[in-house]
């Protein structure tokens, strides 16, 4: 193998078939047409002349506050930027009007940062480019990855020093995984570069089944079928699901559904999953809802060969443990025989041992977040964390010097007591249940607006035990201990004391003076625990924030709904005043 | 049609999940085991001194308390029991043998425990790990959970006999009981029948409400006395549909359709008799309780297995039934909040009408319909339209 992912894999033959692209490159152009034609002139031109005024009337405020400050506060602002981040939002826009200023060094730290995400961007698509143009005009979801930046930006909004350091390192390390994997999803989709012979070496997996399986297939990969057109995509664009929701309720499923199997089920109904792969690992992990999605996509992709990896529910139980091993163990033999290739057990315990090193790496942020100077906290370190956990399982070696690297940094700025939002601490908190950081920037928020700085969330306290990496029988034991504790099952299932008694355990721990308690309205597994969570709560002394929300559907509560749950609860129950004044209320309705 | 004699004392045990013939097999020392899903097979909690009962909620109105406890968007079955736990109405049950097959009956129970509905010292309530699909180690493993979760403790809470004798004689038993039902839910296949979805729905439900020992007998004469009912000379129904879907314990949606002039012939659904009152077929040189497990989840037509081969079941299993049943059409129903039926309903309707070629309405619908004139109206629309098919068909019309 050369390097990670294997070069050949860019390196093979395309298929593509020309006729397909030019009636797709026809259809897309009369569409376009058509919108033009329907373009109200005179809507741009008062578009165009408010948004002057708006640009206008920021300048000159701008430029107002500028004049009164004194060289105390430029000396300040030179060296910790701007504070007032609500004015970087501007009603109806779908990206901030501007950069944050962050103090001269840390500017040109994030400018380089943009620089580099802009360079690893272009030299990956470039390893095959014309498939994932094409994509970008079958799909539209494709489209959506070209505010990758924003949300770049968006989850470093306000952070300074070496946390804003460490905060580019994990989202580079993902990004850099979804770009591969884009264009690799291209490549081989028949409507794309429909590369046969790449596509016999994908094995798809289900929603967020976890990727360590393959591990022991170093050279085939698998790609997580749906992460990139329907998950990954709408926490960076919240607005991009509500297409397949709307087409899926129109076919007949109810509203009542969790937006990510509904979503999943909705993208096949408008044929937005690529066509390609050799086979299909599904799933019946998470939940219920994720159960019955599988049954969509076998429905619309009958020729590809389906295994349904099922493992206990009950998962405390070890005398059930004999079934879920296996499992993979029939999962292990589906692959071998769809993609002819074996099982290397000496490269899944190389994978392995990298994963523990990572997991080792993980508990250090942990115990250093657990002390008064929390230093790698906030959504950036959320999403790597269970990226890392699900989607990457150590199968990558360059992941290994992320966490070398941001493990220095942290502990550099731990020894110097630094806040990873300057100035913005006052109070600690742990996220329960479905968490809203990244769509609604949400503990950036809570950090940057009212200095509530979240330390850990449930979905980042999963398996943390070494996996075994030299007993055959006890690492298969092992790895379906590690599924059957995934990310969203770990606590919602397998019975209430994952969920409910765990917090109480997770708050003697973390210390946190506040729970954000997310509730995701369809979430059926949470919500059946609301009035125990409140009961409980009151025992044990703990303040609960309730914030109702909807990872794929804004139609149903807003981002700014969201807020103004916290801002209630702030100024009424906390009788305190924001950090941020000018990010208690802004419009962010239409933006990424 | 003339009434059949236990009609009204039928309904009566329906009114209450502590009915008199519960109570009286308790005060004959037997043991009352609760439970709701297929899953957990019946004929296990029917061994030695137990028997089960399977749980409702008849004549819910507010259940506010369990909203609080489980929100307003989650299964209106589960939250009716919650509630009715919480107002003690499970207060007679010696313990509930729960499977952790959903998330919403999953948290019911839990909250039947932290809440402590029932203050019986040997009171429990257990919870079955049940597998997605069927395989040689999906069965094993839920023969395992079935010794350990359910017959061991009934065991060690009630010294309850659960040797493969005593499992033999509550399969027997259960036969004898499948049987009677078979043949008088055979009877609907008939073009002009002597009994009506309503009355074959209420004799399902008080066979699983009921200790089958005492309820037997009075089924064994209801058939005698189906057998010699006297039909009116002209068919009642417009129109014959199989009510197919998730849990049905509501005797007044049956009500509901067969007012708007649809005769129920089949009920596939969860606490119908199809599946439920399939004899067990038992070789004796073989492990009894696998074969039980087995024969369960075989017949299992909850939208929880997700194997192809089990989604394929249910698709043919609804059509072999309406075509067995002389069906015109089929009503796919959902609970309201119920996550698989939700995902299963809209897929499955699409393809019997497209694929297999089946008039389908297609409903969600609230755990206690009462007179629900939304549903009403679409029954009734759904009449008129299978009329109209069959008259254009030129088989005429019933009515």
């Amino acid at each position: 193998m050369s390097g990670y992912p294997d070069s050949k894999f860019f390196r093979m033959k395309d298929h593509m078939n020309f006729k397909l692209q030019a009636e797709n490159i026809k259809e897309v152009s009369g569409i376009i047409g058509d919108m033009v034609k329907e373009i109200n002139w005179s809507d741009v031109a008062n578009n165009i002349k408010s948004d002057f005024k708006a640009t206008k009337k920021r300048l000159k405020k701008e430029l107002n506050l500028a004049k009164k400050m004194n060289a105390d506060d430029w000396k300040d602002f030179i060296i910790n930027g701007e504070k007032q981040l609500g004015k970087l939002y501007q009603s109806g826009k779908m990206a901030t009007v501007r950069r944050e200023f962050r103090g001269v060094k840390d500017t040109a730290v994030d400018f380089y940062e943009w620089l580099r995400m802009w360079g690893m961007l272009l030299s990956t698509f470039s390893k095959d480019l014309v498939p994932s143009l094409n994509g970008a005009l079958h799909y539209r979801w494709m489209i959506s990855y070209f505010c990758c930046h924003s949300f770049m930006d968006k989850n470093t909004l306000g952070l300074r020093g070496k946390a804003l350091k460490m905060h580019h390192e994990l989202i580079f390390a993902i990004f850099r995984y979804v770009a591969e994997n884009l264009v690799l999803l291209m490549k081989s989709d028949e409507k794309g570069g429909n590369s046969v012979d790449l596509s016999k070496k994908i094995v798809l997996l289900d929603e967020m089944t976890m990727a360590q399986i393959m591990a022991g297939f170093p050279d085939l990969v698998g790609i997580p079928y749906q992460l990139m057109p329907v998950f990954l995509l709408s926490e960076i664009d919240q607005l991009a699901c509500m297409p397949y929701i709307d087409a899926v309720e129109s076919y007949g499923l109810p509203s009542d559904t969790c937006p990510v199997p509904t979503s999943e089920c909705g993208a096949c109904v408008v044929d937005a999953l690529p066509h390609m792969g050799s086979c299909f690992i599904s799933s019946s992990m998470p939940c219920d809802g994720s159960v019955m999605a599988s049954s969509y996509t076998s429905r619309r992709f009958k020729d590809l060969p389906t295994y349904h990896l099922t493992f206990p529910v009950r998962y405390e139980d070890e005398s059930i443990m004999n079934a879920a091993v296996k499992d993979i163990k029939g999962c292990i033999k589906f692959i071998e025989e769809q993609t002819g290739e074996k099982w290397s057990w000496d490269a899944y315990f190389s994978a392995m041992k990298r994963f523990n090193k990572e997991t080792q790496y993980e508990l250090q942020k942990w115990e250093v977040n657990q002390t008064p100077y929390p230093q790698l906290i906030g959504p950036c370190y959320e999403l790597f964390r269970k990226w890392n956990y699900e989607m990457d399982g150590g199968i990558d070696p360059r992941i290994v010097e992320t966490f070398e690297k941001v493990d220095k940094l942290m502990m550099e700025a731990y020894e110097n007591r630094e806040e990873p939002w300057r100035g913005k601490m006052r109070h600690r908190a742990i996220v329960w249940s479905v968490p809203a950081h990244y769509y609604a920037n949400f503990s950036n928020w809570l950090a940057n607006c009212w200095g509530i700085n979240v330390l850990v969330e449930m979905e980042s306290l999963n398996y943390t035990k070494p996996l075994e990496t030299e007993d055959k029988e006890e690492a298969l034991k092992d790895m379906a201990r590690l599924y059957e504790r995934m990310v969203m099952r770990r606590h919602t299932n397998g019975g209430y004391d994952h969920v409910l008694t765990e917090l109480w355990r997770q708050v003697e721990i973390w210390k946190p003076d506040i729970v954000i308690m997310y509730q995701h309205v369809s979430c059926k597994n949470m919500s059946t625990l609301n009035g125990l969570f409140e009961d409980q709560a009151r025992e044990h002394g703990v303040r609960l924030i309730w914030i109702e929300h909807d990872l794929m559907d804004p139609r149903t509560v807003s981002r700014k709904d969201m807020r103004n749950k916290v801002n209630e609860y702030m100024r009424t129950v906390m009788r305190e005043e924001p950090v941020d004044p000018s990010l208690v209320d802004f419009e962010d309705d239409a933006s990424w | 049609m003339k009434d059949l004699k236990y009609m009204i004392e039928f309904e009566n045990l329906l009114q209450d999940a502590d009915n008199d013939l519960v109570k009286q097999a308790q005060k004959d020392g037997q043991k009352a085991i609760g439970y709701t899903c297929y899953h957990m097979p019946e004929v296990l909690m029917n061994v030695d001194n137990c028997f089960s009962v399977r749980l409702r909620a008849p004549r819910s109105t507010s259940i506010d308390i369990s909203t609080y406890y489980m929100s307003n968007y989650t299964c209106e079955f589960a939250r009716s029991l919650l509630e009715r736990g919480i107002e003690g109405g499970y207060q007679f049950l010696d313990g509930i043998a729960g499977v952790d097959a959903c998330s919403a009956m999953n948290r019911c129970y839990e909250h039947m425990e932290v809440l402590k509905i029932n203050d019986k010292e040997n009171f429990f309530v257990t919870h079955c790990d049940i597998p997605y699909k069927i395989e040689d180690y999906t069965v094993e493993a839920m023969t395992t959970q079935m010794r350990l979760r359910l017959l061991d403790v009934l065991t060690e809470k009630y010294g309850a006999d659960t040797s493969d004798e005593s499992l033999l004689k509550a399969v027997e038993e259960h036969n004898k009981m499948c049987r009677v039902m078979t043949e008088i839910g055979n009877y609907r296949k008939e073009e002009n029948p002597p009994i009506t979805g309503y009355e074959y729905h209420l004799l399902c439900l008080v066979s699983y409400c009921c200790p089958t020992s005492l309820i037997l007998p009075k089924l064994e004469e209801t058939l005698e006395e189906i057998k010699n009912r006297k039909p009116d000379p002209k068919p009642w129904y417009r129109t014959r549909v199989v009510l197919a879907g998730s849990e049905v314990d509501d005797l007044d949606l049956t009500k509901l359709i067969e007012e708007a002039g649809a005769f129920v012939v089949a009920d596939r659904y969860c606490y119908g008799s199809k599946p439920g009152r399939e004899e067990i077929v038992i070789d004796k040189d073989k492990d009894i309780l696998t074969q039980i497990v087995e024969h369960y989840m075989r017949t299992s037509e909850c939208a929880r297995y997700m194997s192809e081969e089990k989604i394929t079941q249910r698709r043919e299993t609804v059509d072999k039934l309406a075509k067995d049943y002389n069906a015109d059409g089929i009503i796919y129903e959902q609970m309201k909040f119920c996550d698989f039926w939700a995902f299963e309903r809209p897929l499955a309707s699409h393809i019997l009408q497209e694929e297999y070629d089946w008039p389908v309405l297609s409903i969600d619908r609230p755990y206690n319909v009462r007179s629900s004139g939304q549903l009403r109206t679409r029954f009734q629309a759904f009449v008129e339209a299978l009329e109209i098919k069959r008259i254009r068909s030129g088989k005429g019309g019933n009515a």
